[in-house]
């Protein structure tokens, strides 16, 4: 199948693709979700949740791999010297605008990404202070390795909330502080007025996403068997 | 000094007095066991229980065992009489000992000891079932005991 080309109407290319923009949208929705869902008890429906952002870290995790150009992380971890240059430079009013994720950025969705997937992990072998509600990989391990993972489970929640936080004082900052506005690109995938963005490796191949959604799904679905087919 | 009548009426009320007192306090100490013990000991059995619960649900889960869901379910219905006598007054979170156990324990104490009754009811219905080695009446009995966990948990245990 040819490669379907990721531009908008006027040609230019996109900068974040219809696929990680609805991965990103559908996180917020399900973490949002799942909190909801853990505080009240509602725990048919919080592991659904659950295995909703397992589906989006894998899918995520595989888009970064053969995703476009913005989305690769090849592309935006970034080693110490260039994040530290970067660092330099964050308080500077206006400044360069980075198409896609700045190298402090790029980090940013990496530890985002690590707390996603300790956290769905540790859900899986959650079990409750009753032995009655419990994830579905806690049939391999002990109650009180289970009450552990719990614990894990929570403490990395709080972990989450905090990177969350970040990442939402740094888009108001950019906005305020430096005049970059990052929020619309998330929503229609345009890059900003003004800012250039090279239209390389910027194509969505549509096999890749079909198996990425593949991948993503038959491994949910089989930590929500507990692996017993 | 001759000893007076006085002096030894008055020793005696002294030993009277002090015996008295060793009486009381060892009393006291019987009946009133400190709240770090009562709510150590709470705490090991619900732990057990949990354990108990997490082990039928294992079992339900695969090919289930009958001795090894008769024994959970006997841990459990015995635990349950045992729990009743285990959350005297002042054995809250005003004890300053860390408990998750809240103090509507004690202001609604009818509610609590309703749920306390119906989890002994309930344990007894599981080993029961479990006896007869149904798995679909064992099913059952095992979310109906669930239920009562969850339930007074939710009213009476913070989290």
């Amino acid at each position: 199948m040819a490669p379907v080309s990721s531009t908008s109407q006027t040609g230019r290319p996109r900068l974040w693709d219809g696929p990680t923009r609805l991965f990103h949208w559908t996180l917020v929705v399900l973490v949002a979700f799942s909190w909801w869902s853990g505080e009240e008890h509602e725990m048919e429906w919080h592991r659904w949740s659950g295995y909703g952002i397992l589906a989006l870290v894998v899918f995520r995790i595989f888009w970064g791999f053969a995703g476009p150009a913005t989305v690769r992380f090849a592309r935006f971890v970034r080693g110490p010297a260039t994040v530290a240059a970067y660092a330099r430079t964050l308080f500077k009013r206006g400044g360069e605008h980075v198409p896609g994720h700045n190298p402090l950025g790029g980090w940013s969705v990496v530890a985002m990404l690590a707390a996603l997937a300790v956290m769905v992990t540790a859900g899986l072998f959650a079990v409750d202070v009753d032995g009655f509600e419990s994830g579905p990989l806690a049939t391999y391990i002990t109650f009180e390795q289970g009450r552990s993972a719990a614990e894990v489970h929570e403490v990395v929640f709080n972990v989450l909330l905090a990177l969350i936080a970040l990442h939402v004082i740094a888009i108001v900052f950019y906005r305020v502080w430096k005049g970059q506005r990052l929020l619309p690109a998330m929503l229609h995938g345009r890059a900003p007025d003004g800012v250039e963005l090279s239209a390389d490796g910027m194509r969505v191949t549509w096999w890749k996403l079909a198996l990425g959604v593949i991948l993503a799904g038959a491994i949910a679905w089989a930590a929500a068997q507990g692996f017993r087919f | 000094m001759p000893k007076t009548s006085s002096d030894r009426a008055l020793r005696l009320a002294i030993a009277a007095a002090a015996g008295l007192a060793v009486a009381g306090v060892t009393t006291f100490a019987l009946a009133a066991p400190s709240a770090s013990a009562v709510i150590a000991e709470r705490q090991a059995n619900y732990k057990k229980m949990g354990a108990a619960m997490k082990a039928i649900k294992d079992q339900l889960a695969g090919t289930p065992q009958k001795g090894a869901v008769v024994d959970a379910a006997q841990t459990l219905a015995t635990i349950a009489r045992k729990q009743t006598g285990l959350f005297p007054a002042g054995s809250g979170a005003s004890s300053g000992v860390k408990t998750d156990a809240l103090a509507n324990i004690w202001s609604d104490r009818a509610t609590f000891d309703g749920y306390q009754k119906d989890l002994i009811a309930q344990t007894g219905k599981l080993l029961a079932a479990a006896n007869t080695g149904s798995i679909s009446a064992t099913t059952e009995r095992y979310r109906a005991t669930g239920k009562v966990c969850s339930a007074c948990h939710k009213e009476f245990r913070a989290d």
